[in-house]
């Protein structure tokens, strides 16, 4: 085994690995765990990875069903990442720097749709977490899922029209040219 | 195409996931119907938003699950005998030894954070936050790292962002080899990167997202082709049908001035910065 290997495959993909189980587990202390459990079952299992295809879609593999198999049934908390009103340990990571007022509005933004996604049921949340924030296709998302590719193109277009509703004052700030 | 069919296939649209003739159907729809129109900019404008919201793994994270795989590889881990995804008992005795990783990291992780500190100080970071920083970290970054290739969705995504010209312009006129190009996130806007390479290994990157320029790219007063200087760099600027253009590199620097005007930037230039 070549660990450089492993790491040069796999470490680029630890933001988003990281991110992922910030959404799926909802706090902190359980995202790093579930982030460092899937980088060890990654790393006993890269024998199977072949090379060229899309790391980061392996990676949210093995994170997923480790979730679904051993830390969604442990789970005491609902399965949303802010509560309406409570501090969450999240807004504890780095921030940007103190800045201008510009800042402070974006970050605002940020906070809504954070909330927004949160809500989402978790096959939603999952789907838009694969997609639409890391760019997987939908049928690199539906290997990750195990579900056939119209079911995560259906759950995103429904999670999609949900956080549409949830977001139309959000949206009426963006600028078109922010596309 | 009705406009309900349309609300129907919006995301897969959206998307490119549709097939090729369908996708022609809804192309042609969306260009008659304003209320359409209006569905498909609201839609990418939701996209544009959700990809804000991601959190970066904390350095102390990062730190200790580095040092836990390298502890695992060290200590002679079978690695092929266990199938991607398949479900196993939790390696409980594991636990012990990372909980000393982490202990271990404290002292490592102050000095690496003076190194931090020194190196934010002397780096320029205008506007944090914005694309031009991601642009800036990501013009770093290639250098280590270089580029790879889109995925056959990510280049339609990008297609579908910043038209059907997205693709990595040819510089072979310019005894430039393309080196790579893919889809990144800068900043929560979607972009096309290109890397290339000169016979003498100096390097240029062609960066493009939909948005306004920099406030810091731009000129005082009239329009075209702008200069910014990151430190011993200068990047060339300008903005077309909606999509802002950044070039900066190692190469030769009349010859990168000279493909920033072929491309696109007109001659007024103006220093900044």
């Amino acid at each position: 085994m070549d660990l450089q290997e492993f790491e040069a495959a796999t470490v680029p993909h630890m933001n988003a690995l990281y991110d992922a189980a910030m959404r799926l587990a909802g706090d902190q202390a359980t995202a790093q765990d579930l982030t460092q459990e899937t980088y060890l079952r990654a790393l006993r299992s890269f024998g199977t990875f072949e090379p060229g295809t899309n790391s980061r879609a392996w990676l949210l593999r093995i994170q997923y069903n480790l979730f679904c198999t051993q830390y969604r049934r442990g789970r005491r908390m609902p399965l949303v990442w802010l509560d309406e009103g409570e501090p969450d340990p999240a807004l504890d990571l780095p921030s940007p720097e103190p800045g201008p007022e510009e800042q402070t509005v974006r970050e605002l933004d940020r906070e809504a749709v954070r909330r927004a996604i949160a809500r989402l049921p978790e096959d939603f949340r999952m789907a838009v977490t694969l997609v639409d924030i890391n760019g997987l296709s939908c049928a690199e998302a539906a290997g990750v899922m195990d579900v056939p590719r119209g079911t995560i193109l259906s759950r995103l277009h429904r999670a999609r029209r949900r956080l549409e509703a949830m977001l139309l004052p959000e949206l009426g700030r963006v600028q078109a040219d922010d596309l | 195409m009705t406009c309900e069919e349309f609300r129907l296939q919006l995301t897969a649209f959206s998307l490119g996931e549709l097939e090729p003739g369908e996708r022609q159907r809804a192309h042609d729809h969306v260009a008659a119907c304003d209320d359409c129109a209006s569905r498909l900019l609201r839609d990418r404008q939701l996209t544009a938003l959700v990809r804000t919201t991601t959190v970066a793994v904390p350095p102390d994270t990062r730190t200790a699950v580095l040092a836990a795989v390298r502890a695992e590889a060290g200590a002679g881990a079978k690695v092929t005998a266990v199938p991607a995804g398949a479900t196993a008992a939790p390696d409980r005795t594991r636990r012990p030894l990372r909980r000393r990783h982490w202990v271990a990291l404290a002292a490592a992780l102050l000095a690496a954070a003076a190194v931090v500190t020194a190196a934010l100080l002397v780096t320029p970071a205008p506007d944090p936050g914005s694309p031009l920083a991601a642009a800036w970290s990501s013009y770093h970054a290639l250098g280590k790292n270089g580029l790879g290739t889109p995925s056959d969705a990510q280049a339609e995504r990008l297609f579908a962002v910043l038209g059907p010209d997205s693709r990595p312009p040819d510089l072979r006129g310019y005894g430039l080899r393309p080196d790579g190009w893919e889809a990144r996130d800068l900043a929560g806007h979607l972009a096309s990167v290109a890397e290339y390479r000169d016979p003498d290994g100096g390097r240029l990157t062609v960066m493009r997202w939909r948005g306004e320029l920099p406030a810091v790219a731009r000129a005082p007063a009239g329009s075209g082709l702008k200069a910014y200087r990151w430190g011993r760099h200068t990047s060339y600027w300008w903005r077309a049908d909606g999509v802002v253009w950044c070039l900066v590199g190692t190469i030769d620097q009349d010859q990168l001035y000279d493909i920033a005007e072929h491309l696109g930037g007109e001659s007024s230039e103006a220093e900044l910065g």
